[in-house]
């Protein structure tokens, strides 16, 4: 007898000791042969993995816990709002996506040619005018719900002690938010698009020392005009999106470690 | 009593292999006396359920082993399916509020045409107030009566100071309340901030209103402080009366911080 450890991985041993059909011989010499090359198991392993994370059951939140659902049951809807904000957002980027297909940021000629396009989509362009509705209505409800989010957490004290981070994540999301709404009715190029670029450029200018710098970078110069208009199509259509969905997740990805904090 | 017997009393098990609720007396026959009597199939019975609690309880010490109270719907699907239900709900409203009011497009940019009411969008109406508060920058005596910084940069910085006021909340207000009756100070500053920010929306269009200009911009720092107080008050009243009695079991029941 050997005092050589037995090998336990030696499959082709452990396949000789057995006593197998030509079938099941073959299938098993065919699973150890891709096995040794692809790493099966490891595969079956992330299945199995994924299985119990989709079976996942969420933790008992605090009312539920101590059954204060009769009391509380009135403040839910309220609770609902992030993920409102989240879905209007979702809507905004694909409408948005759809619109950008068709719209142009150009100041040229007597009627802007961004003007125009936007004309175009609500006249002539099949759901056109219903791609736009969309669109402005998605902008408009992220809005509201992302303000009726704030409240919600300021009165449900749930920005405070181990959330800090997150409340201050909120206030970055929510300037970007209103950033965001701001360079995408500017893009319509009417005269609410450009009297609210004029505030947007003095605002700018009146801040000392960098106030000329600011404007020059944000509205392409010190009066509006082609330079300001593509840099809020840009803003508004690549930096935003880009910032505000990384930020999203990040914030959303706190909440989901720390947990929702309902009243107590 | 035998000392085995207290410390099985005294044993935290979760796997049901307890006494339960009954304490064992003297005339009730122990586990062996029951062994012992029974023959036949309920003995086999017995034997099994021996066997069962067993592998359960070795499962149960494996390190790899962690037990979870018992916890709410699991997230497939019961969970999945309902939140895609009230995901579909939202955006089928979206779709509908979209439908039946449709947008308008204005006239398009000319740089010629003031407006008689220049306004942002609707959301910034509060800021855009916030640029209005030309007659709150103070005036200079020494200077002849000329301010230290124009009108407009005094609106932007208080903007700033809007944004740094909300930033700065969860660093003033710590603790562990979570409901408005529990804080009355801090929801009746809510409120009144709330209130601030209507009526500082009706700043940019106060020459719009029948009345003296004078009047709207007063009750703009008027009504939140007025809103605020009642906020106070009334939740005041709330946590000494009926409310907070009602809840004081929870009050009480929340781990010291």
């Amino acid at each position: 007898m050997s005092l050589e450890r037995k090998d336990e991985h030696d499959h082709g041993a452990w396949l000789a000791e057995k006593d197998l059909s030509l079938i099941e011989k073959s299938y098993l010499t065919m699973l150890i042969w891709l096995d040794r090359r692809l790493r099966l198991v490891d595969y079956l392993e992330l299945l199995e993995d994924m299985y119990y994370k989709i079976n996942l059951q969420m933790p008992k939140s605090h009312t539920e816990q101590y059954n204060l659902d009769n009391k509380f049951w009135y403040w839910y809807p309220l609770y609902a709002l992030g993920s409102f904000s989240l879905l209007a957002y979702i809507v905004a980027a694909l409408s948005g996506a759809l619109l950008g297909f068709y719209y142009s940021p150009s100041t040229a000629g007597e009627t802007p040619v961004a003007y125009q396009t936007i004309e175009s989509i609500m006249a002539d362009l099949n759901f056109g005018f219903m791609l736009r509705s969309i669109h402005r209505w998605a902008a408009q409800v992220m809005v509201a719900a992302v303000f009726l989010h704030m409240l919600r957490v300021y009165f449900t004290g749930a920005y405070k002690e181990p959330r800090e981070v997150n409340w201050l994540l909120g206030v970055v999301l929510l300037a970007l938010t209103v950033l965001f709404g701001y360079t995408g009715y500017l893009l319509p190029w009417n005269q609410l698009a450009f009297w609210a670029g004029q505030i947007g450029v003095e605002m700018a200018i009146s801040v000392p020392i960098v106030g000329e710098w600011a404007a020059n970078l944000l509205f392409g110069g010190l009066s509006l005009g082609q330079p300001t208009l593509q840099r809020m199509y840009i803003l508004h259509v690549f930096v935003l999106p880009f910032v505000v969905t990384a930020l999203i997740a990040l914030h959303i990805g706190i909440v989901w470690m720390q947990g929702i904090a309902e009243p107590h | 009593m035998t000392d085995t017997d207290t410390d099985a009393n005294n044993d935290v098990r979760t796997d049901g292999s307890g006494t339960g609720i009954v304490a064992p007396d003297d005339e009730v026959p122990t586990w062996s006396e029951r062994k012992e009597r029974t023959t036949g199939l309920s003995r086999l019975t017995y034997e099994y359920f021996e066997r069962a609690r067993r592998e359960d309880q070795d499962l149960r010490q494996e390190s790899s082993y962690i037990e979870r109270d018992v916890l709410g719907f699991p997230a497939w699907p019961h969970e999945t399916i309902r939140n895609l239900a009230l995901a579909s709900f939202f955006v089928g409203m979206l779709l509908f509020l979209a439908a039946l009011l449709p947008p308008t497009i204005e006239s398009p940019a000319n740089p010629a045409e003031t407006p008689s009411v220049i306004l942002p969008d609707w959301y910034l109406y509060w800021s855009f107030g916030l640029l209005h508060l030309e007659s709150l920058n103070p005036e200079l005596a020494l200077a002849g009566g000329e301010k230290i910084m124009s009108d407009q940069l005094y609106g932007v910085l208080a903007n700033g100071a809007v944004f740094g006021a909300i930033a700065i909340l969860p660093f003033l207000n710590k603790g562990s309340a979570r409901r408005p009756v529990e804080e009355p100070f801090w929801a009746s500053i809510g409120v009144g901030g709330v209130i601030f920010a209507f009526t500082l929306s009706l700043l940019p269009i106060e020459a719009m209103f029948p009345w003296d200009v004078h009047i709207t911009f007063d009750m703009a720092f008027f009504l939140p402080v007025i809103g605020a107080i009642l906020t106070y008050a009334v939740l005041k009243t709330m946590r000494e009366g009926y409310m907070y009695n009602l809840n004081k079991r929870y009050y009480r029941l929340r781990p010291p911080r």
